[in-house]
């Protein structure tokens, strides 16, 4: 490879080949940002994931899933069929001349997986090749089935969400395929590192419920040191250092904004913060002996009263029920104040910081007839950078770079 | 045995507090790696101050909330005020591989510790700011944690019910999002350094790294203007997609049923205890509307114990999962067989469960090492068998009010 080139990206001439239907294909793309060539191996015709729901038509008339366009920008695409000997034998042949395989649990079943580990290992004794399941491989849970929904559950965190009125309730977005496929990332990158290093391949297996477990932060340990199980919440929940129920989200003039104001456990920033609104509120009018009649976010706010906290909540909720997001933030920037707006989608879109930070990537897809933002720079590096990702493939729209019509590895690659 | 992990040798000069810095720097540890943490009683880890503690007491070496993402590193006091602070910084850096900060953008600089010096020190250090909104930008400099992270990148507003104003999700969201590319992006970095010699500074804004997520809302919205906001638990390409409750209190169970095949198998389990046949609770939900569906599931689910009816749904098929609370995990035979916690013991805290990490590697094992240091602990140690101070030297220094 050119010394330019390794120059530009940590991973540039690394090749990664990736047997994905969601998580995997998460781990692909950012792999692909890195610098990595990614190639998708798929069934003829195109992988299930494609036409997961939810799909949108695109204006060149294809019907594809959201996620799968999401997930699948930068990467090559090569059709094989994997169960026949001739499909075994491209598949090894394109293992021997790569560095990185990763795989998810939709994609291949467990026996399946081990077969083509086998080979590629087997054609690439160095390969490294990571593996993304519910429960991790080789438990005695390995083949139960289970969605996002189970492993939100399972890892935990969905029982603490929601008000307490109702069921528990969970992130709505796929999160356990997401954690499962950022969390490849870095452990596949050490894996990498370490052959690097040391010439050894070696196989990672990567749990999405022990990556939704380490969403939860300190709710393990508070079982273990205070024998309390956490309450779920809502808008209102009771947090790790307070005595009470704080109301976390408050409704605002033109939508809800995050806010908690007052109680323990955030030290000085947030003291600073309370100070600031009081100061606000003064300046437009609203003064009440009771938010400046005790020690609201020092050590002494572990002995606020629910009632207390309640009267003094009243008070700040009529004030930021008078103000829009836009303005609760602007006062939020001036005077740090540890407040921020709950984003929909176009807010997110149309956001002023992250426009400020050139955040999205703009991708043209001729082909399709799209002209998309992307979220893409997740990491800013100062000697290399991610790279802008190409349009998602085609399915086996680079089989003729890779392999000849008798399945052996082109001599160019 | 030496040199069995993938960091063993790797030197973290880790300034990284509450928890998406920690949670990145202790990957590193647990992998090999010397990591020593420095922190000052002045500008404690927030996370210190911030419960569970030990019998519900607080302590600045009493929190389970700091332990758990700081296992197997060391820690050195350094009031980063004192004018003197360059005594033991300096060689630190000239020590360190690799330096993570976590502090609002400026902080390192104000120090006199950015990374264009940190560079003159040492030209090879990979340096990592992972800040909540990043170093550039209007909010650059607005304090946060990943409560607020979550808000801004969208998770808040997707989760809870429609007719309900938005559920905070648990924890700070977006720290456990964050984490987990700032290691992608050091490893990177290193790897990057193995083939070049370079080092390098590496940003990472936390509400960035939680948008990568939403990545197909945005572009649905931007294809058809549909913006997707929070559902509860539904979703609507599946047959079933809920949470039931089970025996017990406040006990439930996840289904998840995507066609009709798994919904006859999911009816074979819940008719016979009801006293019906399939065919009969097939005949009399499908005549039930869809929004009293969930409800009359739930009148058949409530008398199971929910890990029995976890059990058979999972042999026929049928993908659910028992909603987890966190003692469950801590007994969970499954996640112990998977060894998934580390019994660690801690002076002031006792012996604790740390979560270890999601991943396994297959002939480097990540090794929990350490429970979590008290502030300070490591002063002495790292003062002389690391940076090879004399006697007189640390005297003089600890003298001087620096080591706090």
């Amino acid at each position: 490879m050119a010394q330019t080139d390794v120059k530009r990206s940590p991973l540039s001439g690394v090749r990664v080949l990736e047997l994905s239907y969601a998580a995997a294909a998460v781990t692909g793309r950012h792999l692909a940002e890195l610098g990595a060539e990614v190639i998708k191996i798929e069934p003829q015709g195109g992988e299930a994931a494609r036409l997961t729901e939810p799909t949108e038509v695109l204006p060149s008339g294809e019907r594809l899933s959201l996620f799968w366009l999401a997930f699948n920008v930068g990467k090559k695409s090569v059709c094989l069929d994997l169960s026949d000997s001739d499909g075994e034998r491209r598949f090894a042949a394109l293992a021997a001349e790569a560095d990185i395989v990763v795989t998810d649990y939709q994609r291949l079943g467990a026996a399946e997986t081990d077969r083509l580990h086998a080979v590629a290992k087997a054609a690439n004794p160095a390969i490294v090749w990571t593996d993304i399941w519910p429960f991790g491989r080789g438990g005695r849970d390995e083949n139960f089935p289970a969605g996002d929904l189970s492993i939100q559950a399972l890892g935990g965190h969905l029982g603490l969400n929601g008000d307490r009125d109702r069921r528990p309730v969970r992130v709505g977005l796929p999160v356990a395929m997401l954690h499962g496929g950022s969390e490849a990332v870095s452990a596949t990158l050490m894996a990498y590192y370490h052959r690097l290093n040391t010439g050894e391949g070696q196989r990672v297996d990567v749990s999405m419920q022990e990556a939704i477990v380490w969403t939860l932060l300190n709710s393990t340990m508070t079982w273990q040191l205070l024998g309390q199980n956490e309450e779920r919440g809502g808008a209102v929940r009771k947090e790790r250092a307070n005595k009470f129920f704080t109301r976390l989200i408050w409704e605002c003039a033109d939508g809800h904004i995050f806010f908690s104001p007052v109680g323990g456990g955030m030290g000085v920033v947030r003291a600073k913060s309370y100070a600031a609104l009081v100061r606000w509120m003064a300046e437009e009018g609203v003064t009440d002996e009771l938010l400046t009649s005790k020690d609201w976010t020092g050590t002494d706010a572990f002995r606020i009263s629910q009632e207390d906290y309640d009267s003094v909540s009243a008070i700040i909720g009529r004030f930021v029920r008078s103000k829009t997001m836009e303005e609760l933030m602007d006062r939020a920037v001036a005077d740090n104040i540890l407040l921020a707006p709950i984003s929909g989608i176009p807010g997110i879109h149309a956001n002023k910081h992250l426009r400020a930070r050139d955040f999205f990537e703009r991708i043209e897809d001729r082909a399709r007839g799209t002209s998309l933002d992307y979220p893409a720079r997740w990491a800013r590096f100062s000697a290399t950078r991610l790279q802008a990702p190409a349009p998602a493939p085609q399915p086996g729209e680079h089989d003729r770079d890779y392999l000849d019509d008798a399945g052996a590895l082109r001599a160019a690659v | 045995m030496m040199n069995t992990q993938i960091f063993s040798g790797l030197k973290v000069l880790d300034f990284t507090w509450a928890a998406a810095g920690p949670i990145a720097t202790k990957q590193f540890g647990d992998n090999g790696a010397t990591v020593v943490k420095i922190e000052s009683t002045r500008h404690p880890d927030s996370v210190r101050l911030g419960g569970p503690f030990k019998n519900d007491t607080p302590g600045i070496n009493r929190s389970g909330f700091h332990a758990d993402f700081n296992s197997s590193k060391m820690s050195i006091a350094v009031d980063m005020t004192h004018k003197q602070a360059a005594r033991v910084v300096i060689p630190l850096v000239e020590w360190a591989d690799i330096v993570a900060v976590s502090f609002r953008p400026g902080v390192m600089e104000r120090w006199g510790f950015g990374y264009d010096r940190l560079r003159e020190i040492n030209p090879g250090i990979v340096m990592l700011n992972t800040s909540l909104y990043g170093i550039s930008g209007p909010w650059n400099a607005v304090p946060g944690f990943g409560a607020q992270g979550q808000a801004v990148a969208g998770f808040t507003g997707q989760t809870g019910w429609p007719d309900r104003p938005p559920a905070s999700p648990k924890g700070a969201y977006t720290d456990s999002v964050s984490a987990r590319y700032a290691a992608a992006a050091i490893v990177a970095a290193l790897i990057h350094r193995k083939r070049t010699g370079d080092g390098q500074f590496i940003e990472i804004a936390q509400v960035e790294t939680g948008i990568e997520f939403l990545a197909p809302q945005l572009l649905q919205y931007q294809l058809t203007g549909i913006a997707q906001e929070r559902n509860g638990n539904c979703d609507p390409t599946a047959l079933l997609h809920g949470v039931f409750p089970t025996s017990g209190d406040d006990r439930w169970i996840a289904i998840e049923v995507w066609n009709q095949e798994e919904w006859k198998r999911l009816l074979a389990v819940l008719a016979a205890p009801a006293g019906l046949a399939p065919d009969e609770l097939d005949a009399s939900l499908s005549a039930a509307p869809r929004e009293d569906l969930e409800q009359y599931i739930g009148d058949l689910t409530a008398p199971w114990d929910g890990t029995e009816l976890m059990g058979r749904l999972r042999e026929r098929g049928v993908a659910c999962g028992v909603v987890m609370r966190p003692s469950d995990l801590c007994e969970d035979v499954y996640l112990r067989e998977r060894d998934h916690f580390w019994s660690l013991p801690h002076p002031e805290m006792g012996t604790l469960d740390y979560n270890g990490p999601a991943y396994r590697f297959e002939k480097t094992p990540s090794r929990l090492t350490s429970a979590a240091p008290c502030l300070g602990e490591h002063t002495d140690h790292v003062l002389r068998d690391i940076l090879s101070f004399g006697d007189d030297e640390v005297a003089e220094i600890r003298a001087m009010g620096l080591l706090v």
